[in-house]
């Protein structure tokens, strides 16, 4: 309406670009009869496994069951989810998300290996917890000591990835979200999450826009958010290099706060190909280091561990990615092709690409092949350990993952259309982690050691898709 | 300035416009009639967002890279 009233006041000033607004509004006409007659077109015809087109209200259940699991006795996650969405005739859009997760297992606990029997001391889940866990590589036993709290300890093989085997954690999540056509906006909403887990919270917020225009073949879109997290250690907050005694600290929790936003271009190319350029800018600021994770202090002659502290992060950090995403259909097959470059404050640089190729083998049941290639470059404070004797860096982190490393994923989805308005899915995934485990300036011992802690998983990932007035 | 001149500014001007609302007509991408494959499910930007905000899940907590295609960061202290 309101581009129509701003049409009608320039025709009547400039005569000589009637011909032109003219020309657009036909456009524009012969567009939304074509919209509308999409519409009709997939509403009657209920065996496809397409959507309700544009102007009728509908709703989307989305249940999905994601597996993951990681080699050698590592995590295990399991982490059902649950969404509704509602579209509105108009274009309004209402998202309601639901996410539990279960893990447990081992998690590597940032020391390196040895040619020694390692034992590690951590706070207990509370003061007054009990319980013990055990493994290949050695179990655990409680310790009581002065101030009645307990400390859990564990032992780790000679030659094993020292790994924590008491890590178990449960969260539950949920994310609300509404948007709709606003003014000169195609569509305009808001959204809030909120994760929590037994040492960990998170609070999110976003606002977004987006503005369709050329014949509806070009989006722009803007997303800004912001997250306030807190994180609560079990036995409270250790300070930067704290010994790693398994001593209670007094400072229970510590926050950081997450400013950042989403720059996106999608442009219709051609009839059969979809692009989609992303520019993302994030800025966090707080605690970020990892409250369980320790760095070996090791003799700067033998390499031998002397003793364990904790690690400590950058408050601040500030990355920037461009995202390019490509979808191709040709015929039965659609590629989609995407690559992604991301920098970072903290030194990281990594590239990302990922191939698919959906190939509908009937009207019914399609596969999905697909392959991911990532790598990183390291954090400017990632070591491998400390040395004994040698002033402490600013900041150090063992974490593999601000480490060096190639990731490679391969991956195959399964489709079926149950009938034209449910669909059921299966993706099932591999992924390989490799870095560099003896690097050339590794002292004594370590020479002799993998000290690359990096992960090899498989994951199953199965959803159910339900469309219904 | 003269009258030429003046003249001369505004069929530029009147030229430029027109040219620039001549642009706006045409139409970079398909036209509404060629969007039969854009309009099907796999081809939409979101589809399959459950699965892919999933994946990216993964990848977040063990990689120290997130975001592109959506915000970053993942809500949990996975990382």
């Amino acid at each position: 309406m309101q581009l129509k009233k701003r049409q009608g006041k320039i025709r009547a000033k400039l005569s000589t670009l009637s011909a032109s607004l003219i020309a657009a509004t036909v456009a524009a006409h012969v567009e939304q009869a074509d919209a509308q007659a999409y519409g009709s077109e997939y509403y009657n015809t209920v065996t496809r496994n397409d959507d309700f087109g544009p102007g009728i209200a509908y709703s989307q259940i989305d249940a999905a069951l994601l597996v993951y699991f990681e080699q050698n006795g590592r995590i295990t996650a399991i982490e059902p989810t649950a969404a509704l969405t509602v579209h509105g005739a108009k274009d309004q859009l209402l998202t309601l998300e639901l996410t539990a997760d279960a893990v447990s297992g081992a998690t590597p606990n940032g020391a390196v290996r040895a040619n020694v029997a390692q034992t590690f001391s951590t706070p207990a889940r509370t003061p007054d917890s009990s319980y013990s866990v055990s493994g290949a590589s050695g179990g655990s036993t409680i310790v009581h000591v002065a101030g009645n709290t307990y400390i859990r300890q564990y032992t780790v093989a000679a030659g094993q990835l020292p790994m924590d085997k008491g890590f178990e954690d449960h969260r539950g999540a949920f994310n609300l979200g509404y948007s709709q056509p606003w003014g000169w906006l195609t569509q305009f909403g808001a959204g809030i999450g909120y994760s929590m887990e037994s040492d960990y919270s998170s609070a999110t917020g976003d606002v977004h826009a987006a503005k369709t225009f050329n014949s509806n073949n070009t989006t722009l879109s803007l997303s800004l958010n912001t997250e306030y997290d807190t994180s609560s250690p079990y036995g409270g907050v250790p300070g930067a290099f704290a010994l790693a005694d398994g001593a209670w600290r007094s400072e229970k929790s510590r926050s950081k706060t997450q400013l950042g936003f989403v720059l996106g271009l999608t442009q219709v190319m051609t009839r059969n190909w979809l692009m989609q350029l992303n520019y993302a800018y994030d800025r966090q600021n707080g605690y970020q280091s990892d409250p369980y994770r320790i760095l070996s202090e090791v003799d700067s002659a033998s390499g031998e561990p002397l003793r364990y502290v904790y690690e400590s992060r950058p408050a601040k950090r500030s990355s920037q990615s461009v995202f390019w995403d490509n979808k191709i259909s040709l015929g039965p097959t659609l590629t989609e092709i995407s690559a992604r470059y991301f920098t970072d404050s903290w030194g990281i640089k990594s590239v990302t690409g990922e191939v698919s190729e959906r190939v509908d083998l009937t009207s019914r049941f399609f596969v999905e092949p697909s392959l991911r290639y990532y790598h990183q470059t390291a954090a400017d404070f990632f070591h491998y350990y400390l040395v004994s004797g040698q002033a402490l860096p600013a900041y150090a982190s063992s974490d593999t993952r601000l480490g060096k490393f190639t990731s490679i994923t391969y991956g195959a989805k399964l489709g079926y259309a149950l009938s034209g308005r449910t669909e059921l899915y299966v993706r099932g995934g591999y992924y390989v982690q490799t870095g560099n485990g003896h690097p050339a300036d590794a002292i004594g011992q370590l020479q002799g050691q993998d000290l690359f802690g990096g992960t090899k998983a498989m994951f199953a990932f199965i959803g159910y898709t339900w469309n219904f007035h | 300035m003269s009258n030429f001149a003046k003249r001369t500014g505004l069929r530029i001007a009147a030229c430029l416009v027109a040219a620039t609302s001549l642009t706006s007509c045409t139409t970079f991408g398909p036209e509404p009639w060629e969007k039969d494959l854009m309009a099907k499910k796999p081809m939409q930007i979101d589809a399959y967002a459950f699965e892919k905000a999933a994946a990216d899940h993964i990848f977040f907590s063990k990689e120290a890279s997130s975001g592109g295609r959506g915000f970053a960061g993942g809500g949990c202290g996975c990382n």
